[in-house]
């Protein structure tokens, strides 16, 4: 994923996260943030539409590719498009249509947006769902053992590497994994393809492998980026449990060490790293742009970047609108699941 | 940072082994879903795979499909195919690029002109056995004149035809408005009537739903898939003959680094010079084992053009371009300190040829070089003196003043996605900068929207010229400018010289090759004197394919000339694959063990998770 | 809090601050990993300071290239040339001044915005708050990389853009973190005693809130250029930056451009990469650091 990606990682729950967990006071919790999250798609599509509106270029002369057009020409592919209507009749047309699902037709593909969106989301959730299930294992399993010894050698190094590769730009490693492992150099033979997602022309299980064969460096990429985030916050909330009175009081009674840690302090841990693996797993779907670019992957981040260059403005907002509803509805997850799994919150 | 996370209440005492039951499923789930998505991904039954044996070309392409509707294509790649799979009337001869027989065996003009009848051969059969015939072509022409969704992308073609009937099978009649120069070189793909009426909305028809596509070209395309593949099949029955090759893929591949380094590891056969090969990738190719470069002349002039004040046929002005430029003098200084010399030996390290007049070298009948007393040779301190003398000095810091008194910088408009547009550009920021002139680059994905509306001073320009030059000459014509500021024209930077119209008029009505020729040599000698367009290079056509899995393939011109985005199907339809053939069979049983491994990643992965699981349950039960 | 004495209360304050920064000092130095990461920086903020004088602006000059192009590395370019034949080590010493800089600006606009909304929205509550905080959230949740990708495109390529594309993308974080400082800091009797004494809004603000938030700010300051310096180079990499500008992101895209990659010139393309890496590297351990001084009970760096 990208640093931007990273930039606003944290994961903050929004606000002390509800009063109680059960009852009507959940429900009417769960209420205010369905509400909440409908406001902010909202809003999303309102900034798109705008938003997109700025970049310069009429997208009708763009369409005619700059091949000799008459006014009347463009006037006719202008009242296609609905383009000759005042902005906020655009506007109110847009969202109307958006309600019933309809995002509008694709100006360079001739398509409807959804349509173009639904043929690459099943390839970006592929890819992003492979590496989120790694990375969300890889990060707490890792995160768990360097809080149990932590300070040693074994810590510094994990947390060292992972605070490491946190910093490496995911697109420039993913460029060297192609020349190492895709190219080849030196005595190392180029074993993975260098990108897309399949040779073409396979069936059934050998299909399976050989997308696993295109799937493994991208994957491994997005894993090597992102699992650190997971492994320091589920350390450092390990740690801080570590701290609680109630662990001294488990040890006082006589248990073991190691039981107090997974028994009592290792769930409790867990808490925000679960509200970070469900943000995570909405901000990867808008973050793998860089590493589908990288591997030539036919996924969304790949349509977003030429819908932009065009602009296409029906599919720029299209997509912008769905890698968005994609944050938010995960957050909403989150905070939906936090004070089921949290009971004390509110006790 | 992820340190901020935890502002939590009071820490509670029991444990909670819930939570990781929770994380485990939610993984596990997570797991299902994405290992379930890796099969159904589509439904649609695919093509019994390449059989063992068989010959597969694969072509590397840095360019996405934007339809396999040939009503709605324009992209090169898309063109390319429509090529493959549809016979359109004529075609190209690989050697000269004279008109030769397509779909159509002969064709003959009335006196007048108007009236065009093709004879259409009885050998060409659609892909589903039904013959093709004048009916098909007719029926083709018609939907373009009759629906504007159909007219999309060749409807220029039939704006000036009258009426197009097939009076039997092998006949086809074009009744024209006014007489049309490229009736011999209608790039209209013909399709099958009996397959393409029951579409209903021509301009959202996109032809990618059901495969096979019924054709009738050297290939019939079988399978595709959105920025990945497009597969196509050899036609057996095809009447020039079938194929070499069995199937033939077009690959894609977000950039044309990544394609190189396919070719190296021999996933594709060919990497398309589209754009050319950098000079980077051209030398590490050369030393590469079983790999040849295809360094070949080629048909596109690389220029910097100069805004010569946007204006509409009707004398409306508009744009912004920089007053200065309007001035002959300036335009000569700037072009005489562009040392064309280092844009070839450092930017293209060779693979182009420095630029003299407008058409390349390669259409050796119309080359035009300038002559001694013209020639705008690279000397920075004769520019300076030029510039001097015509008022534009430099102020104390340096810096040239224009008539306002204002310092000059120009904006140069220049393609983001071209390496050798933002290389060059550095240089001129460099050069011009010795003369006092600021250079602002302005990069853009999408430069057509400053470019049709004038909104800058120089940019960089280049176009593919074909065998006949007429199209490259017309749009510098006063007659290609918008009829309005709100049309959009044919031309390429609004440049409009009466002397130079009179030499068009004047070709455009010879007859004579020879004397048609020297016209226009007088035409570039015009542009060259005038300084709108200034030629930098004439790129090379670079391209590179595997030796070990094409044996040949036809260039065009078939001397020394491109082999991707021939003006024909020739290339593809002529390659001969090299005996060890296939290039598939190895990388699929790479492909197994590597695949394997990957699955036992995954359930690593999954396996830690259950652990994790299994562990808390047995905590539960102590 | 110290009572007023005979000493004017501002010598007082500034007292108080040199010692509070003395203190801070003093555990700063006990985190090696934050040590290791300011020595970094120190050495690259005078790697980029120093290089007019060691590269010298030359370095750029494509006109003036001393090498032929794409040269593997030699004893007279230790890092090989670039496209134009320019020597790579020097443009890697030149970019950092770009790459820093743009880090540094971006990271202080975003940590201003955040901070000055945080401040606000802590300070008046109400319905202001209530507004300002649901923008707030909002921002959170857009797909910062999207957002910033549009916005270059919007606007004209130049550093300007990139810097703001950053900084309009980046800052609700740290609003959020000020804003939840300034509930604390306003909470506490001495700002009521300010107010009862007739202080206005811009003088609590300033004068006591805003000091003390100063070191969060400080904090996120850090870890904000870090992931700056990163999306410098990710909107530079995807052709979005200024290619007249010498950068590391800049630099990465023109060997990808210049088929580095396949040509496996790996000289081009790993030693800017690297540069990123240790830079981002060095801003988050001294993030991390500040702010385990900070706030030990976080025990990032137990």
């Amino acid at each position: 994923m990208s640093s931007l990606q990273k930039a606003a990682a944290p994961p903050v729950l929004t606000e002390p996260a509800a009063r109680r967990t059960s009852g009507p006071a959940y429900l009417r919790y769960g209420a205010g943030k369905v509400g909440g999250a409908a406001v902010s798609l909202l809003a999303v599509l309102v900034t798109g539409f705008f938003l997109f509106r700025l970049i310069p270029g009429d997208p009708v002369k763009t369409m005619t590719g700059g091949r000799p057009v008459s006014a009347e020409q463009l006037a006719a592919y202008r009242r296609e498009f609905g383009l000759d209507l005042p902005v906020w009749q655009q506007f109110t047309d847009y969202c109307g249509k958006a309600l019933t699902g309809d995002l509008g037709t694709s100006y360079q593909f001739r398509a409807p947006v959804l349509d173009k969106i639904t043929e690459a989301l099943p390839n970006t959730l592929l890819l992003t769902g492979t590496a989120f299930v790694l990375y969300t294992a890889l990060g707490i399993f890792l995160g768990t053992r360097a809080a149990w010894r932590h300070g040693g050698l074994g810590d510094k190094l994990n947390t060292g590497l992972a605070l490491t590769l946190y910093s490496v730009p995911s697109f420039w490693l993913g460029l060297l994994l192609i020349i190492v492992f895709s190219v080849g150099i030196g005595p190392i033979p180029g074993l993975f393809p260098t990108g897309g997602m399949e040779s073409g022309g396979e069936e059934g299980f050998a299909y399976v492998l050989d997308v696993a064969h295109h799937l493994i460096l991208p994957v491994i990429t997005l894993v090597a980026v992102e699992y650190g985030q997971t492994l320091l916050v589920t350390r450092s909330a390990l740690l801080d449990e570590m701290g609680g009175d109630y662990l001294t009081t488990a040890r006082a009674k006589g248990l073991r060490d190691d039981l107090v840690r997974r028994r009592h302090a290792v769930p409790n841990a867990l808490l925000p790293t679960v509200t970070l693996v469900f943000v995570n797993l909405g901000r990867t779907v808008a973050g793998v742009i860089l590493v589908e670019t990288v591997f030539s992957w036919p996924g969304l981040g790949g349509l977003f970047y030429q819908a932009l260059s065009v602009p296409d403005l029906p599919l720029v907002q299209g997509l912008f609108f769905f890698f968005a509803a994609a944050v938010i509805v995960m957050n909403t997850v989150a905070d939906l699941v936090y004070p089921l799994l949290d009971p004390r919150v509110g006790r | 940072m992820s340190t901020h996370v935890h502002g939590r209440g009071p820490k509670g005492p029991r444990s909670r082994p819930r939570t990781v039951r929770l994380v485990a499923t939610a993984g596990a789930a997570a797991l299902v879903f994405s290992a379930g998505l890796a099969t159904p991904l589509d439904p649609a039954p695919r093509q019994a795979a390449a059989a063992d044996g068989d010959k597969v070309l694969t072509v590397a392409v840095a360019q996405s499909v934007d339809s396999l509707s040939p009503f709605l294509a324009s992209r090169l790649l898309s063109t390319s195919i429509h090529r493959l799979t549809y016979e359109y009337l004529t075609n190209y001869d690989p050697k000269d690029a004279h008109a030769v027989p397509g779909l159509a065996t002969k064709w003959e003009s009335s006196p007048d002109k108007l009236t065009w009848t093709y004879t259409i051969r009885s050998n060409s059969k659609w892909s589903d056995g039904q013959r093709a015939t004048a009916e098909d072509a007719a029926w083709t022409f018609t939907k373009m004149m009759t629906d504007e969704g159909a007219a999309t992308a060749n409807g220029s073609f039939v704006a000036n035809f009258e009426k197009v009937t097939a009076p039997s099978p092998t006949q086809l009649v074009i009744k024209l408005k006014k007489p049309q120069a490229t009736m011999t070189a209608l790039d209209v793909p013909i399709v099958p009537k009996h397959v393409w009426e029951k579409v209903g909305d021509f301009s959202e028809f996109n032809n990618d739903k059901k495969f096979p596509i019924v054709g009738n070209g050297p290939f019939v395309l079988t399978d595709y898939k959105a920025d990945s593949y497009v597969r196509l099949k050899a036609n057996k029955g095809f009447w020039r003959g079938a194929p070499k090759f069995d199937e033939l893929v077009f690959r894609y591949y977000k950039d044309q680094d990544a394609a190189v380094a396919a070719l190296r590891k021999g996933e594709v056969s060919f990497v398309a010079g589209q754009p050319a090969l950098t000079p980077a990738q051209a030398a590490s190719l050369k030393n590469a084992d079983d790999i040849k470069v295809n360094d070949a002349p080629g048909r596109r002039f690389y220029a910097i053009a100069t805004n010569p004040g946007a204006k509409a046929r009707n004398g409306q002005k508009f744009g912004d371009g920089h007053p200065s430029l309007l001035d002959q003098r300036v335009r000569h200084a700037l072009f005489m300190a562009v040392d064309r010399k280092t844009i070839i030996d450092k930017v293209f390290q060779g693979h182009a040829v420095e630029g003299q007049g407008y058409i390349p070298p390669r259409f050796s009948q119309y080359f035009f070089k300038p002559s001694a007393s013209q020639e705008l040779a690279y000397d920075p301190e004769q520019a300076a003196a030029l510039l001097d003398r015509a008022g534009y000095r430099k102020n104390s810091a340096g810096e040239r003043l224009g008539k306002d008194g204002r310092p000059i910088t120009y904006r140069v408009l220049c393609h983001a996605t071209d390496p050798n547009d933002k290389a060059v550009g550095q240089y001129l920021k460099e050069w011009w900068g010795k003369l006092g002139i600021g250079v602002r680059l302005d990069c853009l994905d999408n430069v057509s929207d400053p470019w049709l509306a004038g909104t800058y001073d120089l940019a960089f320009d280049g176009w593919s010229v074909n065998p006949d030059p007429d199209f490259v000459l017309s749009i510098h014509t006063c007659a290609a400018l918008p009829a309005t500021p709100k049309d959009t024209g044919a031309t390429d930077n609004f440049i409009c010289d009466k002397r130079y119209d009179d030499l068009y008029a004047r070709q455009l009505a010879e007859y004579d090759p020879a004397k048609r020729a020297a016209i226009v040599q007088q035409m570039e000698s015009r542009l060259y004197d005038l300084g709108y367009m200034n030629v930098m290079a004439y790129p090379n056509a670079v391209e590179a394919y595997r030796t070990d899995q094409i044996k040949s393939i036809r260039t065009m011109p078939s001397g020394a000339g491109n082999i991707y985005g021939q003006d024909g199907y020739w290339s593809w339809w002529s390659a001969v694959p090299a005996d060890s053939g296939g290039s598939s069979d190895d990388s699929s049983s790479t492909g197994v063990v590597i695949g394997g491994a990957v699955g036992a990643a995954v359930l690593v992965g999954a396996g830690l998770f259950f652990a994790m699981r299994r562990r808390a349950t047995a905590d539960d039960r102590e | 809090m110290t009572t007023e004495t005979a000493a004017s209360p501002r010598a007082l304050a500034w007292q108080r601050r040199r010692h509070s920064a003395a203190r801070f000092w003093k555990q700063y130095r006990t985190h090696r990993a934050g040590l290791f990461g300011l020595a970094t920086l120190a050495l690259f903020a005078l790697l980029a300071l120093t290089a007019p004088l060691t590269v010298g602006s030359d370095v750029q000059s494509v006109t003036r290239a001393p090498g032929q192009p794409l040269e593997s590395p030699s004893g007279e370019f230790p890092l090989g040339t670039d496209r134009f034949g320019r020597s790579l080590l020097g443009l890697l010493i030149w970019g950092a001044r770009v790459s820093l800089l743009v880090g540094l600006l971006a990271a202080v606009l975003s940590v201003a915005i955040g901070a000055f909304i945080g401040i606000t929205a802590g300070h008046f509550r109400g319905r202001y708050a209530t507004v300002i905080m649901r923008i707030t959230d909002w921002f959170l949740v857009m797909p910062t990389l999207v957002l910033a990708i549009a916005l270059a495109t919007v606007m004209s390529r130049s550093l300007g853009t990139i810097v703001l594309a950053i900084g309009v993308t980046t800052w609700p974080t740290t609003a959020r973190l000020v804003r939840a400082q300034t509930l604390a800091v306003e909470s506490r009797p001495y700002i009521e005693r300010a107010k009862a004494l007739g202080g206005g809004h811009g003088h609590i603000m300033s004068r006591h809130v805003l000091p003390n938030v100063m070191p969060l700010v400080l904090a996120q300051t850090t870890l904000i250029i870090s992931s700056a310096i990163l999306a410098e180079a990710t909107l530079a990499f995807l052709g979005l930056g200024d290619p007249t500008v010498v950068s590391w992101g800049g630099l990465l895209q023109d060997a990808r451009e210049a088929g580095a990659v396949s040509a496996g010139d790996w000289w081009y393309l790993v030693p800017p990469g690297i540069a990123i890496a240790v830079v981002a590297l060095a801003f988050t351990l001294c993030g991390r650091a500040v702010e385990s001084v900070l706030n030990p009970r976080l025990g990032v760096a137990r």
